[in-house]
């Protein structure tokens, strides 16, 4: 017989801020505006998309004047993966036009849910025309037998 | 008072073909409006009034413009949108546009958009389909090689001016460069902007446009974000339906 190993209060405890700080996270991205830029971290958050296919998940990222070489796909937890790239060159407020802001940025930066269970050991990724393409495979439950 | 003005900056040529840009999928139709006007030197000719637009300005140099505004030269008005149309204000803008247009004596109206592929990034080519207000515009355009939408759904400010114009017998194409859904594609609108020099003989440098898309790409992001949210508003991915015609 198994023996199931109770969970300590603060496993609880942990796990119950967990949940409230991923869904504070989603509550943010939903009705919270912020800039798709931080001045602080040199970066630019660039647009994604997550689309869940019956084997697979798949992250597109448009990463236009990205260095291919320097772009980095890092698992942050089982739901959670985080994405960055150097850019070809610095790209300053001033090349848009902006005057009243000041800073430059080197790299794109963004993190991004993924909606169901992946094997993130098997993340695979490839740029095609300046697009990101991120492969997870789909983890597989147990299959529910017909009545 | 009327909830839509158009102000007029300087006179109207008549007999121009009038252009429509608005933020749509890949912003295909902003880009190359854009590109239009930088090549073809464009001129601010009016602007819309009204209070149905957001309370926003667009600073140019410090001084406030409309962010919904038509630019000329003496062949083309070119009507373009710098943020995306609500929903709610599709019908009375588009309204609005086309009275002024037919007003202004245009000979035709020609919108500027884009129709989303699945796998676009795996595309070779990428074809421009066409739709128009009457079976001789529908002609002209087989006559210069570009594709018909046969049959489906479309979906925003193109679909309503095809309505409206059909309604008024105004000569109108709306043409739909295959593109990306989501993110911003300088290369459709390079394709948009073939097939319109084909309609219309106005002819421009597509490789400078094709030269600049990373950069157009990376400053169009805000604006497809704030775009992306309007065509969830507008259902615009049923466009991918397959309809069923009760004929």
């Amino acid at each position: 017989m198994a023996i199931r190993k109770r969970k300590s209060f603060f496993d609880i405890i942990n796990e119950y801020f967990g949940d409230v700080e991923e869904l504070a996270n989603q509550f943010e991205d939903m009705f919270m505006e912020k800039p798709s830029w931080s001045q602080k971290n040199c970066t630019m958050e660039p647009l994604k998309d997550v689309t869940v296919t019956p084997k697979e998940v798949i992250v597109t990222v448009d990463l236009p004047l990205a260095k291919e070489g320097t772009i980095e796909v890092k698992p942050l937890d089982s739901k959670t993966i985080e994405i960055s790239a150097e850019m070809k060159r610095k790209i300053r407020f001033d090349d848009f036009g902006i005057t009243h802001h000041k800073g430059e940025f080197q790299r794109f930066y963004c993190q991004t849910r993924i909606p169901v269970p992946v094997e993130m050991d098997k993340v695979k990724f490839n740029l095609k025309k300046g697009i990101l393409e991120v492969h997870m495979p789909r983890k597989r439950g147990e299959r529910i037998p017909i009545e | 008072m009327s909830e839509i003005t158009i102000i007029e900056k300087r006179n109207i040529a008549p007999d121009a073909t009038m252009l429509f840009g608005f933020p749509d999928v890949g912003l295909v139709g902003v880009i190359a409006a854009s590109h239009l006007i930088e090549e073809l030197n464009l001129e601010e000719v009016a602007y819309v009034d009204s209070k149905l637009l957001p309370p926003l300005i667009v600073l140019h140099e410090g001084l406030p413009h409309s962010s919904l505004r038509v630019f000329a030269n003496n062949n083309i008005l070119l009507a373009v949108s710098e943020i995306p149309i609500a929903a709610d204000i599709i019908y009375p803008i588009i309204q609005a546009l086309i009275d002024w247009g037919k007003n202004k004596k245009a000979k035709m109206m020609i919108s500027l958009s884009g129709i989303p592929i699945q796998e676009r990034q795996d595309a070779k080519e990428l074809k421009v389909f066409a739709a128009g207000s009457t079976p001789e515009m529908l002609k002209l355009a087989k006559e210069k090689g570009i594709d018909i939408l046969g049959e489906g759904y479309m979906v925003g400010p193109q679909a309503v001016m095809l309505q409206k114009c059909a309604n008024m017998k105004i000569p109108a194409l709306t043409l739909l460069a295959q593109c990306f859904y989501n993110y911003p594609d300088p290369e459709a609108a390079a394709e948009v902007l073939k097939s319109l020099a084909n309609i219309t003989g106005v002819k421009v440098d597509i490789k400078a446009l094709l030269e600049k898309g990373e950069e157009i790409r990376l400053k169009a992001r805000d604006v497809m974000k704030r775009t992306q949210q309007e065509l969830s508003g507008i259902k615009k991915a049923r466009e991918y339906d397959i309809p069923l015609y009760v004929s």
